[in-house]
C-alpha cells in the first residue's frame, strides 16, 4: 500500500535540509574549492591545482602538526576513554555522596576551555607546580598542554559512560553472580559488550573532540614555543589568519576533515560488520 | 519511537537550526561592518582597551560637537579586527574609516585599490616632519605614535649605585654589576602569549649594527636572513644571553612588566605603553634609556610605532571621512584624544600637546633626536612573517648555540611568506 507523503512532514525534511545546506554543506563545499587555489582573502583567488596538497609534503611544520596530532589523538583519544570508563565503573554504584564525585569530576567540562588553560597557565608559572615553566620547553609544551584538555574530557567521557552502565540490565549481572563470575569476568563478559554502542559515541566524540582541540592549545601556547606543540588547527588558523594563505589553510582543513572522517567511518564500518 | 514523537523532534531540530542560523547571522552582522547612515562617516576601531576606547569615543564626541560633519564609532576586539580587515575592504559596503597603522600590509591594499587617496588632507598637515609623510604615504593619517626603550626604576638604580649606560661597553659592565647584586639584569616576556616582544631585541641589534635601511630591506625580503650581516647581530645579543632572565620565554609581557617593578630584574626593553599597567606611585619613579650605541658610525634610529587612520576606496562619504581626518591630525584633536587616553603615547602633530609628564616629554624628545624611526618588527614587514621571527628568536633564546639552523629555517619560512 502507498500513501502519499503529507506535505507537512516533507517541508519539517526539506527546511533542515536546506538550512543545513546552506550553512553546513555549502560552505564545506567552498573550503574544498578553496584549497585548490591560492588566496590572501583580498585578491580574486588563483587556482592551483594540487599544489597546496604538495606542498604539504616539504613543509616540516606541516609535519610536525601531523606527529602532533597523531599524540594528541592517541593520548587525548586513549586516555580520556580509559579514565572515562575507570571512572564511570567506579562511581556506578549510588552510595552516600557520590553525586559529589561525579558532580566534581563534570564541573571542568562546565568551564570554558580558554578559562580553564588561564587556571593551568597560573599552575605553570615558573616557580609554581615546577622550578620552569613545561609550557616553554619544547620538549614538554605538548604533554602540558594534553594535561588539561584531559582534566576535562574525563569528566565528560565519563557521563556519557555512566550513561551507558544505567541502561544494562541488572539482571544480567545477577546470572554472572549465580554462575561464580569474578569482578573482571563481569566485566569482560557483561559490561564490556553491553557498552558497544556508547563506544561508538565515544569513539565519535573524542576523535572529533581531539582533531578539533584547539582553543587549549592557541590560548597556553599559540603552537609554541617553535611549533613545537602545534597541531592541526592551530596551524590551519595560524596559516589561515596570521599569515593570510588561506588557500594553504583550506587545504589543512580538509587533510582535517579527511582524517576525522577516516576514523569514524571505518570504525562505524567494522561496527555495522559484526551487527 | 512513534511517528508524533519523531515529527515533534525533527521540528523542534529544525527550529534550531534555523534559531542558531539567524542567531550566527546576527552575531556576525553586529561584529562585521557597521550599519551605513546618511551623512555620517563610520569608523571600524580596533581599539577595545578601555584607555583607548575612551580616548577614541571622546574624539568622535569631539568631532560631532562641533557640528559639522559627524562620524561614529564602532570598535570590535583587536583580534577579530586583524582576522577581518580583507572581509571588511572588500565588501559591497565597508565602513568608511579604519584604525591601523602604517606599513606593508596598507602598501598591500593600496596597490589592489582598496584605499581612498587622502593626500588633500595632508594639505592641511603642512607642520609634520617629512618621516611621517614618508611613512604614511598618500592613504594614511598618524595620529599618535610612542617609543621603545629600557625602563627602569630610578629608586632601584640609587639603591643598587648604578647610572643609565650609553654605550655596548657600559650596558655590558653594568648587566654584570647588577648580577653581583642578586639582581637579574635584563628582564624578558617572551613566553605565553607574547613572543613578539623578543622581536624588539632583534630590532635594535639590527638597526644598531647594520642600520635602519638595510633593516627594512631584510624584513621586506630584499636581503636575507642567513646573510653574515644578519648573523653578526646575534654576538653581541649573546655577549648579554646569560644576564638575561632565564623564564624570559617562559612568563608574558605582563608578568615581565611586574617582575621590573617589584626590582626582581633590572631593566626591561619595552614600549612606552607598559606604563599604562603600572600603579600611580610607582610612574613617577620609571625611567628609561635608549638602547645603547653599538657602533657610533650607524646613524641614530629609534622604534616609533605610529597609529592613525586610513579610508576605504568605496567610501560614499569622501567629505565626510576627509573632514574627520582633518581634525583627528589637527593638534586640538589630537590633544582632546591623548587627554582622554593612558596618557604614554604622543602626538603626532608637532604642536599639540602631550600629556606633560616629565616621562612623555623625555619619550618625546628621546624620538626627535633619532635620524630614523622605525616601526617594529610586524609594521615593518607584516602580520604575517611576524611568527617566523617568534619562531627563531625563542629557540635562539633557547638554543643559541644553533643560530646557523635557526637562521636557515628562519630564511626558508620567511621565502613561504614573500612568495605567497
Amino acid at each position: 500500500m502507498s500513501r502519499r507523503v503529507p506535505p507537512v512532514l516533507l517541508l519539517f525534511v526539506l527546511i533542515p535540509l536546506l538550512v543545513e545546506g546552506f550553512w553546513v554543506f555549502w560552505p564545506a563545499l567552498q573550503g574544498f574549492w578553496l584549497s585548490l587555489t591560492n588566496w590572501d582573502g583580498v585578491s580574486p583567488p588563483r587556482f592551483a591545482g594540487l599544489g597546496n596538497y604538495a606542498r604539504m609534503l616539504e613543509d616540516p611544520v606541516f609535519h610536525t602538526a601531523v606527529t602532533n596530532t597523531a599524540i594528541w589523538l592517541v593520548l587525548f583519544g586513549g586516555l580520556s576513554a580509559v579514565g572515562g570508563l575507570g571512572l564511570a565503573v567506579l562511581l556506578q554504584k549510588e552510595r552516600r555522596g557520590v553525586g559529589v564525585y561525579r558532580a566534581a569530576l563534570f564541573v571542568p567540562v562546565v568551564f570554558s576551555l580558554v578559562a580553564t588553560s588561564l587556571i593551568w597557565q597560573v599552575l605553570y608559572q615558573p616557580g609554581g607546580l615546577f622550578d620552569s615553566s613545561p609550557l616553554a620547553d619544547p620538549d614538554t609544551a605538548l604533554y602540558a598542554v594534553l594535561v588539561p584538555a584531559l582534566w576535562r574530557q574525563v569528566g565528560y567521557v565519563m557521563v556519557l559512560y555512566l550513561a551507558g552502565l544505567k541502561g544494562i540490565d541488572p539482571g544480567l549481572y545477577e546470572a554472572a553472580t549465580l554462575d561464580g563470575a569474578t569482578a573482571w569476568q563481569k566485566f569482560q563478559h557483561v559490561t564490556w559488550p553491553q557498552l558497544r554502542s556508547v563506544n561508538s559515541v565515544v569513539l565519535s566524540v573524542i576523535v572529533i573532540d581531539s582533531l578539533r582541540s584547539f582553543d587549549v592549545v592557541w590560548s597556553m601556547t599559540r603552537g609554541g614555543p617553535y611549533h613545537s606543540s602545534e597541531l592541526l588547527s592551530t596551524y590551519m588558523y595560524a596559516t589561515a589568519f596570521q599569515s593570510l594563505k588561506l588557500g594553504y589553510a583550506s587545504a589543512l582543513a580538509v587533510v582535517i576533515f579527511v582524517l576525522a572522517f577516516g576514523v569514524i567511518v571505518t570504525y562505524l564500518v567494522r561496527a555495522f560488520r559484526e551487527n | 519511537m512513534d511517528r508524533r514523537h519523531f515529527l515533534r523532534v525533527t521540528a523542534a531540530a529544525g527550529a534550531g537550526l534555523l534559531v542558531s542560523g539567524t542567531a550566527s547571522c546576527a552575531t556576525s552582522a553586529s561584529s562585521g561592518p557597521v550599519a551605513q547612515t546618511a551623512g555620517t562617516a563610520t569608523i571600524q576601531s580596533n581599539l577595545s582597551a578601555p584607555a583607548a576606547k575612551a580616548a577614541i569615543e571622546a574624539l568622535v564626541k569631539a568631532f560631532n560637537d562641533r557640528k559639522g560633519s559627524q562620524a561614529s564609532v564602532n570598535t570590535v576586539a583587536s583580534e577579530t579586527f586583524r582576522t577581518q580587515l580583507p572581509s571588511y575592504l572588500t565588501s559591497a559596503n565597508p565602513p568608511d574609516l579604519f584604525t591601523w597603522y602604517p606599513g606593508s600590509l596598507l602598501k598591500g591594499y593600496e596597490e589592489k585599490g582598496l584605499l581612498l587617496d587622502v593626500s588633500d588632507v595632508w594639505q592641511t598637515m603642512g607642520d609634520y616632519p617629512q618621516a611621517f609623510k614618508t611613512l604614511s604615504g598618500r592613504v594614511f593619517v598618524p595620529t599618535t605614535y610612542y617609543w621603545w626603550s629600557f625602563f627602569y626604576r630610578r629608586s632601584n638604580f640609587q639603591k643598587w649605585g648604578v647610572t643609565p649606560p650609553k654605550t655596548w661597553q657600559e650596558f655590558v659592565a653594568l648587566c654584570q654589576t647588577l648580577q653581583s647584586k642578586g639582581v637579574i639584569p635584563l628582564g624578558m616576556g617572551a613566553g605565553s602569549d607574547s613572543p613578539w616582544t623578543a622581536s624588539s631585541w632583534f630590532d635594535y641589534f639590527n638597526i644598531r649594527i647594520n642600520g635602519a635601511p638595510f633593516h627594512r630591506e631584510l624584513l621586506a625580503g630584499k636581503q636575507r636572513f642567513d646573510d653574515p650581516k644578519v648573523k653578526a647581530i646575534f654576538t653581541p645579543w649573546r655577549e648579554v644571553l646569560p644576564y638575561t632572565d632565564p623564564n624570559g620565554t617562559a612568563i608574558g609581557f605582563q608578568e615581565a612588566t611586574t617582575a621590573l617593578l617589584q626590582g626582581r630584574t633590572g631593566m626591561l626593553l619595552t614600549g612606552a605603553f607598559f606604563a599604562d599597567a603600572a600603579p600611580k606611585d610607582a610612574l613617577d619613579d620609571i625611567d628609561f634609556f635608549r638602547f645603547p650605541i653599538i657602533d657610533p658610525k650607524v646613524p641614530l634610529a629609534e622604534e616609533g610605532p605610529t597609529d592613525g587612520f586610513f579610508a576605504s576606496s568605496k567610501s560614499p562619504h569622501v567629505k565626510e571621512l576627509k573632514e574627520f581626518l582633518t581634525y583627528a591630525a589637527s593638534a586640538e584633536g589630537q590633544e582632546v584624544y591623548i587627554k582622554n587616553s593612558s596618557g604614554t603615547i604622543l602626538p603626532t602633530h608637532p604642536n599639540a600637546k602631550d600629556s606633560g609628564t616629565p616621562l612623555v616629554q623625555k619619550g618625546r624628545a628621546h624620538l626627535k633626536e633619532a635620524a630614523e624611526i622605525t616601526q617594529f618588527f610586524n609594521r615593518d614587514s607584516s602580520d604575517a612573517l611576524q611568527p617566523t621571527a617568534d619562531a627563531a628568536l625563542i629557540k635562539f633564546l633557547q638554543q643559541p648555540d644553533q643560530l646557523d639552523t635557526i637562521l636557515a629555517d628562519w630564511q626558508k619560512a620567511a621565502q613561504q611568506v614573500w612568495s605567497s
